[in-house]
């Protein structure tokens, strides 16, 4: 398919800002996205691991994990939602017409993820508290949800390296000259980027219990044995999961297809293998500091920026394939400059969801770290009063302008 | 070249790639809006828990929120992203439409619907460990980014119906898209039925609550709400339904199920009759009960309801210029759209389709049924089933007539000028319009297909003997029959 049809494919509407934004925005919330689900299958797989475990230690790690997944995997579809909206702002033609030629599998996923997240739920009403009790009831339930979260991750996987394909939609369009239109059909996958992007999970929920451990630390009355099983869990965690990532990165990068091959030996392959070495080794670098200060927050943090530049190589790829191969420049998107609705946004997201998010995690962080029951600051009060009165700003707007615009202009 | 954007096409035979659509997004409005009324519902209820130390409010917020993050956080959450994934198989320009006019507004609603999911965890996990004026806090907040999503959606359902303001084509731009006379009225009506659905949904908590003289305060509350919210809700259909495009409210009349409206007034009048039952009996109210309740809401009201304003849309499905078959039917100069019939006229689909296979772009009498069936999966299977089964059957709309040359005079004379309601404008070339036929007479009678090819082929050594009488005829009847493929 030529780069003349893949433009006729284009929205004509065009886009409301400049298309760069889009490309940053889609990158960075598919970072967020894809570290929660690292979190959401990485404390599944550890819960699971506690809960088929009699040591205390163990199944008190797979109390807390269950409630971290469930959590995990309301944040992994919440900030899924926004790289989904971005590529098709700027992919839409590769996007639309991935999701189409699997239109089954694409409305299979929605299915196959509302199981997974009842049986994820199955087993956390069934499996209270773990740590009081050496029985596991329904194991079969967790291991249910682990295996229907890798079946959507997969979908998504290869609805994601369809979109790669132009060349190759006719064919699997309308095989023989015939239209299949049956949206049966998954029909591309590359093992090694599915298992690189899915092992992550091991080292980056390593990261996250060095920061559970630090968190954990702030309490006056924490058991020195779980502590301890901890930080040798997570050195174990990191080093191992983070080896098999990059042995699965490099198997990816060595069968990209021939029209890209080069990718492999660029900078940006290298530059994420070397981030995800420090990544892994920054903690042992940082050793004893962990438990000082908020160091031991530190590896988690810089973990999210190896994803971030994860996140970068991916969106390179995507841009080598559809730019360097079939002429498809995602940047010269036509532009109509909306300028009321792309201020409106970043006010929100910057001012009204920055300061309301930092109120209730705040709220949440200083309850958690509270014996009995915490009572806020002024400081605290003023900014759930300002966040309040922002939301109400927003609304009063949206009425003012609207009705202006519905019936009085 | 001229070429136009439309997507491969995903035929569903069963029931229709519109009706998985609808299913989701039915379901979603259950779970979504039971969740915007609830976490209005809470902000009230922990004001009144506090205001007077009635510790009992606060631990119903925290058993209803608990109930909440299953049912609508998770699975609301999903089946709303699921909404976007049905309509990108079904409809890949429709939801193009509102993406590339709405990308903002639906970036906005989800910076709301990040602080409206960490708030709801906050309301269930943070009973009793944060101080009361710091969970008032935190409930209003919730309330408050949670009705701020629905605010910012209903314009672009709007938009889906209708631009919000007419000169929107002229002028172009997002204020003008999306808001109008349609956005006020479907917000004002949706926040009365999500009021009414939180109520019905709520009692499924209510049912199991222990305390009989709390179970029968709050019922009756609910009730009451329930009771209010529909009433104001039915008064408030007439202006939604005056807010309609006029091409809406003919087909409304027309081509909707006379058994929708009924069964939309129906439910209506059950709910009140609900209320009325659990407010003079409020201990009657069971789980059992309740969820029966809810799933008559779902079943009765919130999918009728939506099929009627998927279908009142007809034939467009945004915007009033992206037809259902996916082709840009008008010119939207504010937003320098180029409308595709001009091009269709011109060249074809055949020629102007991305998606069309290289070996059916020249159309040969064996080619024709295979070209007739992409024609009917691009231009026809987005709205009709391909068989005599299935959502509109095709094949029931010809009355199994097999006569090819009559139904390409129809298709040419109803469809190809646009002077069918409900239906889009389908430019059709004469050999494209006779493919059609052809495939549209198969599914009646298979045969017909081989007895086409044959003519065709008489028809053309007829030709080349009438055109060089002394040179030898190179067709013969040696030239194979193609009988299509099967459905």
């Amino acid at each position: 398919m030529d780069a003349s049809a893949l433009y006729a494919l284009r929205d004509p509407l065009g886009i409301p800002a400049a298309p760069i934004i889009f490309l940053v925005l889609g990158v960075l919330t598919w970072a967020l996205h894809i570290a929660a689900v690292h979190i959401l299958l990485g404390a599944s797989g550890l819960t699971l691991t506690g809960a088929l475990n009699k040591n205390p230690h163990w199944r008190r790690l797979a109390d807390a994990m269950i409630g971290t997944a469930k959590i995990a995997l309301s944040v992994a579809i919440v900030l899924g939602v926004a790289p989904l909206l971005f590529v098709q702002v700027v992919y839409d033609p590769f996007w639309y017409t991935s999701n189409v030629l699997s239109a089954w599998w694409v409305i299979g996923f929605i299915v196959f993820l509302i199981i997974g997240s009842l049986a994820l739920f199955i087993f956390y009403g069934l499996n209270h508290s773990m740590k009081s009790t050496a029985k596991t009831r329904c194991p079969g339930s967790l291991i249910a949800a682990i295996a229907f979260f890798l079946l959507v991750g997969f979908i998504m996987h290869v609805l994601s390296l369809q979109m790669l394909s132009p060349e190759k939609w006719m064919q699997w369009y309308a095989p023989n000259g015939i239209v299949d239109a049956s949206g049966r059909t998954l029909h591309d996958y590359n093992f090694w980027r599915f298992g690189f992007f899915i092992s992550l999970s091991v080292p980056v929920i390593g990261l996250w219990l060095i920061a559970y451990r630090r968190y954990l630390m702030g309490r006056d009355t924490e058991d020195a044995g779980y502590l301890a099983f901890i930080q040798s869990l997570s050195m174990k965690l990191i080093p191992v999961g983070g080896v098999i990532s990059l042995a699965l990165m490099a198997g990816w990068m060595f069968t990209l297809p021939a029209n890209v091959a080069g990718f492999a030996t660029g900078i940006w392959p290298a530059s994420t293998a070397a981030i995800l070495l420090l990544a892994v080794a920054l903690p042992f670098a940082l050793g004893k500091k962990l438990d000082q200060g908020f160091w031991g927050f530190v590896p988690f943090a810089f973990g999210a920026v190896a994803l971030i530049v994860v996140a970068v190589m991916r969106e390179m790829l995507r841009w080598t394939t559809l730019f360097g191969v079939h002429g498809y420049n995602a940047l010269d998107y036509k532009l109509h400059m909306d300028w009321y609705s792309t201020l409106m946004f970043f006010l929100t997201f910057g001012v009204i969801g920055g300061g309301v998010l930092a109120y209730l995690l705040t709220v949440s962080w200083k309850a958690g770290q509270t014996k009995g029951m915490y009572t806020a600051s002024p400081l605290v009060n003023r900014m759930g009063t300002i966040g309040i009165s922002l939301l109400g700003i927003w609304i009063l707007q949206y009425f003012v302008i609207g009705l202006w615009v519905a019936y009085g202009s | 070249m001229d070429l136009i954007g439309l997507y491969p096409t995903w035929y569903e035979p069963g029931i229709g790639s519109g009706y998985v659509v609808a299913i989701i997004a039915t379901v979603h409005v259950l779970f979504s809006h039971t969740a915007v009324g609830a976490a209005l519902l809470f902000t009230y209820l922990a004001y009144l828990g506090y205001r007077d130390d009635r510790p009992e409010l606060i631990d119903f917020i925290k058993k209803y929120g608990m109930f909440l993050l299953v049912f609508s956080y998770i699975l609301g959450s999903i089946t709303g992203p699921g909404i976007w994934y049905s309509t990108t198989v079904g409809s890949p320009r429709g939801i193009s439409a509102l993406i590339h006019n709405f990308v903002w507004k639906w970036a906005t609603e989800w910076v709301f619907f990040v602080i409206e999911v960490v708030g709801v965890y906050m309301m269930v996990y943070l009973v009793g460990k944060v101080d009361k004026a710091t969970y008032l806090r935190i409930a209003i907040t919730f309330g408050l980014a949670s009705f701020a999503t629905m605010l910012a959606i209903v314009g672009i359902l709007s938009f889906m119906m209708e631009p919000g303001k007419a000169s929107w084509a002229e002028k172009g731009g997002y204020l003008l898209a999306f808001y109008g006379d349609n956005t006020f009225a479907q917000l004002a009506i949706r926040s009365m039925f999500m009021l009414t659905i939180t109520s019905v949904v709520g009692g499924i908590v209510v049912a199991g609550l222990k305390d009989p003289v709390f179970k029968t305060w709050l019922a009756r509350r609910l009730a009451v709400l329930g009771i209010v919210t529909a009433s104001i809700g039915m008064m408030l259909y007439p202006w939604y339904l005056s807010t309609l495009p006029a091409q809406a409210q003919i087909v409304m009349e027309n081509r909707i199920p006379a058994f929708y409206n009924t069964a939309i007034i129906s439910v209506l009048m059950a709910t009140i009759a609900y209320f009325l039952f659990t407010l003079i009996k409020p201990r009657m109210m069971t789980a059992a009960v309740a969820g029966f309740a809810t799933l008559a809401i779902l079943i009765l009201g919130l999918f009728p309801g939506e099929t009627i304003r998927e279908s009142a849309r007809k034939p467009y499905v945004a915007g009033e210029y992206v037809y259902s078959n996916q082709v840009l039917a008008k010119d939207v100069p504010g937003m320098t759209i180029k409308s595709e019939i001009p091009t269709l006229e011109k060249v074809g689909f055949s020629h102007a389709s991305v998606f069309w296979p290289e070996t059916q772009r020249e159309i040969t009498p064996q080619n024709a049924i295979d070209v007739g069936r992409t024609l009917a999966i691009t231009a026809c299977s987005n709205c009709h089933s391909l068989s005599t089964t299935g959502i509109r059957p095709i094949a029931r709309y010809f009355g199994g007539m097999t006569d090819v040359p009559r139904i390409q005079n129809y298709l040419i004379g109803a469809l190809s000028t646009g002077n069918t309601m409900y239906m889009p404008k389908i430019p059709l070339k004469p050999k494209e319009a006779e493919a059609l036929a052809l495939y549209l007479a198969s599914l009646a009678d298979p045969t017909v297909v081989a007895k086409f090819v044959d003519e065709k082929t008489r028809a053309a050594e007829a030709e080349a003997v009438k055109a060089a009488p002394n040179k030898p005829v190179a067709v013969s009847m040696a030239t194979p029959l193609h009988t299509g493929s099967k459905e």
